[in-house]
């Protein structure tokens, strides 16, 4: 593109932005908007995910044990697990810590334990991590078929309900992000359409002279850009003192809350939002042009 | 796809155009023109003369038939090459066309400025078209400001200011005075006399008989008569 001929494009977009003020004041808005909901959503969404995944992490294998093994046999069967792919940690409890807990537990109802006479029942065990939470089904299926081990048990439900739910989240985020998109474009082609249907006369002259289709294309692009650009500037100024203020309030309440980390975040959302201003006001106006090319 | 050194610059075979709603605008249309050629396109309001024209520019795509227009095989040409055949004709309307918030200057300019030619070529070509148009003086006018053959001399100037090998005109006259109108038709002859193809839709029988060029007549979307220098033909 020749220097002169951005000149003329940068003049045509200040023209019509000042000579539609009021729609593109209204369309700079609707992108704000827009971009400010699905920033909103973004930001529950990943904070949900990252507070699942926490859940997720804290999920364990316990293994249980056979009593008849040896003090040898089972620091085999620890070095064993220890090797297997996966497996964050290993900690052995011993019966007697296990009773201990079970007391604990117990509280106030611990004399529900003296009919055992002081005989404990509980087998030796080890508490397992695992680096990923979609591994617990399948390793401790594998853990069970080792040698000297009776059982290997998880909270199943927990975490089955959990994967649910953060799919759910993840859908449902997902849907509200795409539908919101799609209405920000819609919005912002019927601001473009506007200008465009008052230029038609001139687009329709500038394709019988022979100008080719992205020659004219190129300002109400650019007219789009920049609406989405200031549209998706505003939104993440909006976003940030939102997310800071909310977060503030959250720690305020909840100390160990597992929050995402503020950085590198907002630097994402920053660029995320801004091309997505972007790209919402070049769409737009590429969809609103299209009819009025075919002359 | 262009052979630009072909003699007929308009290339007709078997055209036919049925539009949608089933209407035959044009029927087995045979027709070559050749460069520096001057032809009218007469007959009736509704004969098929703009469905003529519009193909020419592409506009429309024929429902059968060979269309070859300066060298740019219609049917087969690729929508990015569009830009260069509508380069290499001059269009001209009945109803001038022009945009109400330029100057005349710009008017002019503006055919040059959106095929980006350079600053330089624009001021020298626009004055020199001015000049043969007679509107010098009133470049900085807006058309609000001139009479109707004003504005057609500056939908003209506009037309012929990027150096077409053709001028395509349906009904230039059609708004104007019989006075007015012979300005035009002296313009066009003077632009054919250098060696430009005029093509010209028109339903004025007096411009036609006077000039004695050559006229196709349509009628009903058929070629009823295709002589090299005649008159109307029959009476309107
Ligand atoms: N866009 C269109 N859709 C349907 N029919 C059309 C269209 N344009 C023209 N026609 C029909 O085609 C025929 C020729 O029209 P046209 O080429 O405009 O004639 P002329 O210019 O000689 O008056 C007419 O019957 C007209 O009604
Ligand atoms: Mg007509």
């Amino acid at each position: 593109m020749k220097l002169k001929t951005s000149e003329y494009f940068i003049k045509e977009v200040a023209t019509s932005l000042k000579r539609n003020n009021w729609m593109s004041l209204a369309s700079i808005g609707t992108v704000t908007i827009s971009l400010f909901i699905l920033g909103m959503f973004l930001m529950i969404v990943v904070n949900l995910d990252r507070m699942a995944s926490t859940l997720e992490s804290q999920v364990q294998i316990s293994v249980y044990l056979k009593d008849d093994i040896s003090q040898k046999q089972s620091e085999e069967l620890k070095e064993k697990l220890e090797a297997m792919q996966g497996i964050d940690s290993v900690a052995y409890i011993s019966k007697e810590k296990a009773m201990e807990r079970f007391q604990e537990r117990l509280g106030d109802q611990k004399y529900l334990l003296d009919s055992l006479d002081s005989t404990n029942p509980l087998p030796n065990a080890y508490e397992i991590t695992v680096k990923n939470p979609q591994m617990v089904k399948t390793a401790s299926k594998e853990i069970e078929k080792l040698p000297g081990v009776d059982t290997a048990v998880y909270a199943q439900d927990v975490v089955e309900h959990l994967f649910d739910l953060t799919q759910l989240i993840r859908s449902i985020g997902l849907a509200i992000i795409i539908f919101m998109f799609g209405a920000t474009i819609f919005i912002i082609s019927n601001t473009i359409r506007l200008t465009v249907f008052a230029r038609r006369k001139e687009i329709a002259i500038m394709k019988y002279v022979g100008a080719t289709d992205w020659f004219i294309r190129w300002p109400f692009l650019l007219e789009g850009v920049v609406l989405g650009f200031i549209g998706g500037s505003v939104a993440i100024i909006l976003l940030r003192l939102s997310y800071l203020a909310l977060t503030q309030k959250i720690y305020d309440m909840m100390t160990f809350f597992p929050l995402i980390p503020l950085y590198p975040f907002l630097t994402y959302m920053t660029i995320a939002i801004i091309f997505s201003g972007i790209i919402i006001g070049a769409l737009g106006s590429v969809i609103s042009i299209k009819r009025y090319l075919k002359v | 796809m262009k052979s630009p050194n072909e003699i007929n610059i308009i290339k007709m075979k078997d055209i036919s155009m049925v539009y949608d709603n089933g209407a035959i605008a044009l029927d087995k249309v045979n027709i070559n023109i050749t460069r520096g050629e001057f032809v009218f396109i007469v007959g009736t309001s509704g004969a098929g003369k703009s469905t003529f024209i519009k193909l020419l520019l592409r506009e429309i795509l024929p429902t059968s038939g060979l269309l070859v227009v300066n060298g740019y095989n219609i049917n087969n040409m690729s929508t990015r090459e569009l830009p260069y055949l509508r380069r290499s004709l001059g269009v001209i309307f009945q109803d001038y066309r022009l945009l109400p918030n330029k100057t005349v200057y710009e008017n002019v300019a503006f055919a040059m400025r959106v095929i980006e030619s350079p600053r330089r070529l624009i001021l020298r070509s626009v004055n020199s078209v001015l000049d043969i148009v007679g509107l010098r003086e009133k470049y900085k006018c807006f058309p609000s400001q001139l009479s109707g053959g004003e504005q057609q001399r500056v939908a003209i100037a506009r037309a012929i200011v990027n150096n077409p090998s053709v001028i395509i005109a349906d009904e230039p006259t059609g708004n104007l005075d019989p006075e007015t109108s012979w300005e035009i038709m002296d313009i066009f002859q003077r632009i054919n006399a250098v060696g430009t193809t005029i093509v010209m839709a028109t339903h004025d029988k007096t411009i036609v008989d006077t000039m004695q060029k050559r006229v196709i007549a349509i009628e009903n979307g058929r070629i009823i008569r295709d002589e090299a220098s005649g008159g109307y033909g029959y009476e309107t």
